[in-house]
């Protein structure tokens, strides 16, 4: 009885608001359609009845939208037309507001606030284009933070912004403050000097690493990068083969010899978390860094060295072994099994995959040709081990750096909402102000919206709140990552937060143009202008099918 | 001058023929629907072309006491014209929509 009562309901209010919507001259329609609702036979049937009746208005409805002229007004005078109206366009006046202002409190909440940040650095590239060749302006969060260490004397300020700050002498400048200031923090040398250190600073960063921590191998490994960096910049790889100079090779031969091979990627997120946790960051692109929850075990610019000095080594290690020298060429292939060993063994580097494994089987091959099977027995189970281990790190590393789907559907819908958050804000504003203009007053009581423009203003407003809560709720569980990370150090979910973060910064519609930005500026400048185009054809045919309505409304 | 006519699709035929059969009479949205077998969507479409091309008229009628009024229909004189010329230039459309109309379980018993 109750579900018959609630069916019946359901299409009655079906049918009205249909009929609300529709243009004018199908409400005698309409109407018919909902007083033969009382004589339809069953309540499916009714229901059945009204959907099909809506639908019937919908259509003309949005043909009225699209083509204005098709539906011209019949009624016999104005006052008829606003009190045949009047609750209807109160209900949804009240309605488009109670939208605008619970999406306007979506803005209250610190996590909806990073959403609505992430889901518009699908611009970034794209309103950037013309600024590529001259790199990025300076960040005004990251400059106001700058100002703020200095004041504070904040140490570990200067150094977070130093390793975030895309021009060279600004990064020296806050890089050498922090470290006059906490001589600790030496360490923010070999993250803020690198890649391609060629700055003139660099003399000076080296020689502070090494008697900072003189037993890592990185400060050796960010001189063997500065040589190659000299090279590039003087022109000198393209005129020759790439042979190696003595200076590159004595750098790397220090670098594979030292006791320890740290990053420092520990201390800087440790650092990371406090300057966040201090200054309440709330921004996720400068709370994760590069390679973050990856567990690279070699710095980016490290790695093409060492793989090329491990071939060299390799290849010379042969070279003596086929000349008898079976001491040498031992002392060669130890030289990349220990610098592979330093790594360790989770880690998913290519050195460790492809030259540890060799190294240890060369070894293994030497010890059997010396007799001694004990020791070649010890080094194929650790090739074993090594080659397992790394499969397995690999497979994860796989899984982690194209992102699971979640992430990836969740990067989408954040893009998605935003975009359609832009949009329908924009429309409710076009609306608002085509009110405001075509009543010429700011007097509440004084605005008449006609149906067309409480229609869009309404779709705009429901848009808007919908995409608010999409946002909200796509974007909280990364947000939860973070923040376990910022207050606890916890580190589960940051690979995931990473490619989240970096899936998010493609702009909608561009996969087939990435690194081609011109392209996707292209695309998306056609897009609005066409856009731009439609609503400008969609106002004159508006504004041109009002005038004689008007006339006869008057 | 030729007068403007709607597509008449075999639903449209259909309608048309339950109006000849009582030409002067006001028919109920309803009640078509029953006869003809078409849904408030399909019929509704048609009823709002004919009255647009003036081959229907409407009225709002009421019937009892504390009943809604409701919207009634006839054709117009050009509406029956056609309906009889349709009828009598096509009677294989005619035949067809009859078939259309007929039930399923009917089928084959005629």
């Amino acid at each position: 009885m109750i579900l018959a009562a609630f069916l019946r309901t359901v299409a009655i209010a079906l049918l009205r608001l249909a009929i609300w919507i529709a243009p004018h001259d199908t409400h005698d329609w309409g109407r018919g359609m909902l007083s033969e609702l009382n004589h339809v036979e069953g309540n499916w049937s009714a229901l059945l009845w009204a959907v099909g009746g809506a639908g019937v208005l919908a259509k003309h409805a949005m043909l009225a939208l699209i083509l204005p002229g098709s539906h011209r007004r019949t009624v016999s005078s104005a006052s008829e037309l606003f009190a045949k109206e009047l609750p209807m366009r109160k209900a949804t006046l009240t309605a488009t507001a109670a939208c605008i202002a619970a999406s306007l409190l979506f803005f209250l909440a610190p996590t909806f606030r990073q959403a609505f940040q992430v889901s518009l650095a699908q611009w970034h590239d794209v309103l950037h284009v013309d600024q590529r060749w001259r790199g990025r302006g300076p960040d005004p969060e990251l400059q106001a933070l700058a100002r703020k260490a200095e004041q504070n004397h904040d140490a570990e300020a200067l150094a977070f912004v130093a390793v975030r700050t895309e021009n060279p002498s600004e990064a020296a400048r806050l890089a050498e403050e922090a470290v006059h200031l906490d001589s600790n923090l030496t360490w923010v040398y070999a993250i803020a000097g690198p890649p391609c250190p060629t700055s003139a600073k660099i003399n000076s960063w080296v020689p502070a690493l090494e008697q900072w921590d003189p037993q890592n191998a990185l400060s050796r490994l960010i001189v063997a990068e500065k040589l190659d960096c000299d090279e590039v910049m003087h022109g000198l790889s393209a005129l020759r083969p790439p042979e190696k100079s003595a200076a590159w090779k004595d750098a790397m031969a220090v670098a594979f010899q030292s006791p320890k091979l740290d990053t420092y990627f520990s201390r800087q997120k440790e650092l990371d978390r406090r300057v966040m946790l201090r200054y309440k960051l709330h921004n996720p692109f400068q709370a994760i860094s590069d390679g973050f929850g990856f567990g690279f075990a070699l710095p980016s610019y490290g790695i093409g060295d060492s793989h090329e000095y491990a071939k060299l080594l390799l290849a010379s290690g042969q070279a003596l072994e086929s000349r008898g020298d079976r001491k040498g060429a031992f002392e060669k292939y130890w030289a990349v099994a220990r610098f592979g060993q330093m790594m360790g063994s989770s880690t998913s580097e290519l050195f460790v995959q492809r030259y540890l494994p060799d190294a240890y089987q060369r070894l293994a091959r030497l010890s059997e040709a010396e007799g001694n099977h004990t020791e070649a027995a010890f080094y194929a189970s650790l090739k074993a081990q090594e080659t397992q281990a790394t499969q397995k790190a690999l497979a994860a590393l796989r899984g982690e750096s194209r992102g699971s789907d979640l992430a990836h559907w969740s990067a989408f819908l954040v893009r998605l909402s935003g975009l359609v958050l832009l949009v329908s804000s924009g429309l409710v504003l076009i609306c608002a102000l085509g009110v405001v203009i075509r009543s010429r007053s700011l007097r509440l009581s004084a605005l008449r919206p006609s149906p067309s423009s409480l229609t869009v203003g309404f779709a705009g407003a429901i848009g808007a709140l919908l995409s608010s809560a999409v946002l909200y709720v796509s974007y909280r569980p990364y947000s939860e990552i973070l923040q376990r990370f910022v207050s606890k150090g916890d580190e589960a979910g940051l690979s995931e937060l990473s490619n989240f973060l970096f899936a998010t910064q493609v702009p909608l519609g561009a996969h087939g143009f990435l690194g081609a930005f011109d392209a996707v500026f292209h695309f998306w400048s056609i897009v609005t202008l066409l856009c731009v185009v439609a609503l400008c054809f969609a106002v004159i045919l508006h504004f041109r099918h009002r005038r004689p309505s008007s006339a006869t409304v008057a | 001058m030729a007068m403007k006519t709607p597509r008449l699709s075999p639903q449209t035929l259909r309608v048309l023929e339950r109006f000849i059969e009582r030409p002067t009479a006001w028919r109920y949205g309803y009640e078509l629907s029953r006869e003809t077998g078409l849904k408030s969507g399909t019929l509704y479409p048609i009823l709002m072309r004919l009255a647009k091309f003036s081959l229907l008229e409407t009225k709002w009628v009421t019937t009892e006491d504390g009943v809604p009024p409701r919207h009634t229909y006839r054709l117009t004189p050009n509406g029956a014209a056609l309906a009889r010329a349709q009828q009598t230039s096509s009677p294989s459309a005619a035949r067809a929509t009859a078939r259309e109309r007929r039930p399923a379980f009917n089928e084959g018993k005629a």
